[in-house]
């Protein structure tokens, strides 16, 4: 026989290790400051800072910075509007370069129409 | 006097047995065989076990030195009732059948003891029946407290986690809020939209947007507003749409009225004009011309592990078919740990982030706006919840009837959306790429029979009302 209070206990530890390791990758490789290659919507260029603590901005010039959560999964960024959205942002050549898609949506690779280039100008 | 010597006074043993030499495992009488010998137990150690056909085996007793078995069947005639096997290398002196009768005919004292022992049994067994017969009534009840254990607390975790959570919602989306945005009826809105005197914007994500929209309507999703007003912006002066121009916002659902939000969010920005498309939320289809493009369907992800454990339920459609297997225990024991651990990876994909799973729920466009916040809150931890109940075995059929009804509730908005071909995902274990299929159909009516199994035969390892019941108990 099994105690209730042995297996509750169990159960609360599960649940917390669950929850735990739900946290994803580390952040760390894809920390730093990155900067559109292209101007955007005829203003100037956006830059994106990655933080480690999970946060990130979004700033394009001439604009107020818009705050975004952000995970690594899978060797993929995942940035989360404050609505819900997700929008996705595959690194290459050694994580200086990002492509982020803009459709909302997970495409196996970025659909031109709706992509944007971020190259690394700063490492944090 | 030993009890052995005791036991065996009459039987004059030297002169009617022979010594049989058994090593630690042998089985020396098999249940359901004919009765030949009847035994008494010299040195070693015995046990005598029952098993049923499905292979359940309850272990009755253990025998020492000075013992005896064998002989319920010798006297009744009929075959042998239980298994008896060696724990240990022992002796034993083996009487035949002959032998046995002809010392009960010469041993009156024996016969009235084998009576007594067979009388107290009898006791006995009724006595085990009836506290075994209690104990089966209790572990198949199933009460509204089970319910309400599960379902309140899944409630309370949801509440108070969302309390703490970084990514918290309100339970309930834009309550009591005032957008203080002027409606346009249809016909107002198509006349203007003949005379291209206003800009249309439809609010919804972009892939609702790229199925099918207004001719000419320009894409403003809601959800990536702050990203894409600047481009939105960008647009306009390139169209040289005045600042007086009318922006007809549309593309708002029963679940959540984005075309009303996206309005007040442009009002913000100090569009003067801006107006949102009065009438039912799909009204527009019909009635201005439409720009469709058919056939994108949403792209699959890889998933990894929970990717590879959706082929379980879809493959116990064919244990199914096999009668002695649907019913057996053992099955529902796997399956409980099959549904629990994918309950439990479903809970897991939405619990950290319930915005995210809050717009899935929204696609499917069955939850009103009310309700779309606290199912997307209360939802993952009622499946952690039921999920970790199947895993530990408490409460499972309660459990398992929980996780049936959330199959049932996913199949029909699974079904749904693929007839009514939305562009979505499917929200069930990933946040993305997860495409809305008969795939997915196939593995939830999978999951819904594993816990219509789990309800109907579930038994073992399960800690309920009486205890923990495992696979051997001694009664």
């Amino acid at each position: 026989m099994i105690q209730r209070p042995l297996l509750l206990i169990t159960a609360m530890a599960v649940i917390l290790g669950i929850l735990t390791a739900g946290c994803g990758e580390s952040r760390d490789p894809y920390v730093g400051t990155y900067r559109s290659l292209q101007p955007y919507a005829g203003k100037g260029h956006i830059e994106l800072t990655l933080k480690e603590n999970g946060e990130a901005t979004w700033k394009l010039e001439g604009e107020k910075p818009v705050k975004f959560k952000w995970k690594v999964a899978e060797g993929h960024l995942w940035l989360y509007t404050r609505e819900g959205g997700i929008i996705h942002v595959t690194p290459s050549e050694g994580n200086k370069k990002l492509s982020v898609d803009m459709t909302g949506e997970w495409n196996p690779s970025c659909p031109a129409h709706m992509c944007l280039y971020f190259e690394r100008v700063e490492v944090r | 006097m030993t009890g052995l010597e005791e036991k065996t006074q009459g039987l004059k043993i030297e002169e009617v047995g022979r010594e049989l030499r058994v090593p630690s495992g042998t089985r020396v009488v098999k249940q359901g065989d004919p009765p030949h010998h009847f035994y008494v137990i010299v040195s070693g150690k015995l046990k005598v076990y029952r098993e049923t056909h499905d292979g359940i085996r309850t272990d009755l007793t253990e025998l020492g030195p000075g013992d005896y078995f064998g002989e319920v069947a010798l006297v009744t005639g009929m075959a042998r009732t239980a298994s008896v096997e060696a724990v240990e290398d022992s002796v034993l002196i083996q009487v035949s059948k002959e032998e046995f009768d002809a010392v009960l005919d010469q041993n009156p004292q024996l016969a009235r003891k084998l009576i007594h022992t067979l009388a107290t049994w009898l006791v006995d067994g009724d006595r085990r029946l009836e506290q075994e017969t209690v104990h089966q009534v209790k572990l198949r009840q199933i009460s509204w407290f089970d319910y309400l254990l599960m379902v309140g607390l899944s409630v309370i975790l949801a509440l108070v986690f969302n309390l703490y959570n970084d990514n918290s919602i309100p339970l309930v989306h834009g309550w009591g809020e005032k957008d203080g945005v002027q409606e346009i009826s249809p016909d107002q809105a198509l006349e203007l939209y003949r005379q291209q005197k206003a800009v249309f914007v439809d609010a919804r994500k972009n892939n609702f947007y790229d199925q099918r929209h207004i001719k000419g309507a320009e894409n403003l999703p809601l959800l990536f507003f702050d990203l894409q007003f600047p481009m939105f912006q960008f647009i306009l002066q390139q169209k040289q749409v005045g600042p007086d121009t009318p922006i007809i916002v549309y593309g708002g659902s029963s679940s959540r009225r984005f075309d009303r939000e996206l309005a007040r969010r442009l009002m913000e920005k100090d569009f003067s004009r801006v107006l949102v498309l009065a009438g039912n939320p799909d009204g527009w289809e019909k009635i201005f011309p439409v720009e469709t493009r058919p056939g994108k369907a949403v792209a699959a992800m890889p998933l990894g592990l929970p990717g590879y454990i959706e082929w379980i339920p879809v493959s116990i459609f064919l244990l199914f078919l096999l009668p002695p297997v649907r019913r057996s225990p053992y099955l529902s024991a796997f399956c409980r740990v099959v549904l629990g651990v994918i309950f439990v990876q479903f809970a897991l994909s939405k619990i950290m982030r319930p915005a995210v799973f809050a717009l899935n729920v929204v696609d499917y466009g069955l939850m009103p706006e009310w309700g779309v916040n606290l199912w997307s809150l209360i939802l993952p931890w009622a499946e952690l919840v039921s999920g970790l109940f199947l895993v530990l075995g408490i409460r499972t059929r309660a459990a398992a009837t929980i996780i049936g009804a959330m199959n049932l509730i996913f199949i029909v908005g699974l079904v749904n959306a693929i007839f009514l071909e939305l562009p979505i995902n499917c929200g069930c274990v990933g946040e993305a790429g997860e495409p809305v299929t008969w795939w997915k159909v196939l593995k939830n009516a999978g999951m819904l029979l594993m816990a219509v199994q789990i309800f109907l035969y579930d038994r073992l390892f399960v800690l309920d009302r009486g205890g923990f019941i495992w696979r051997e108990r001694k009664i």
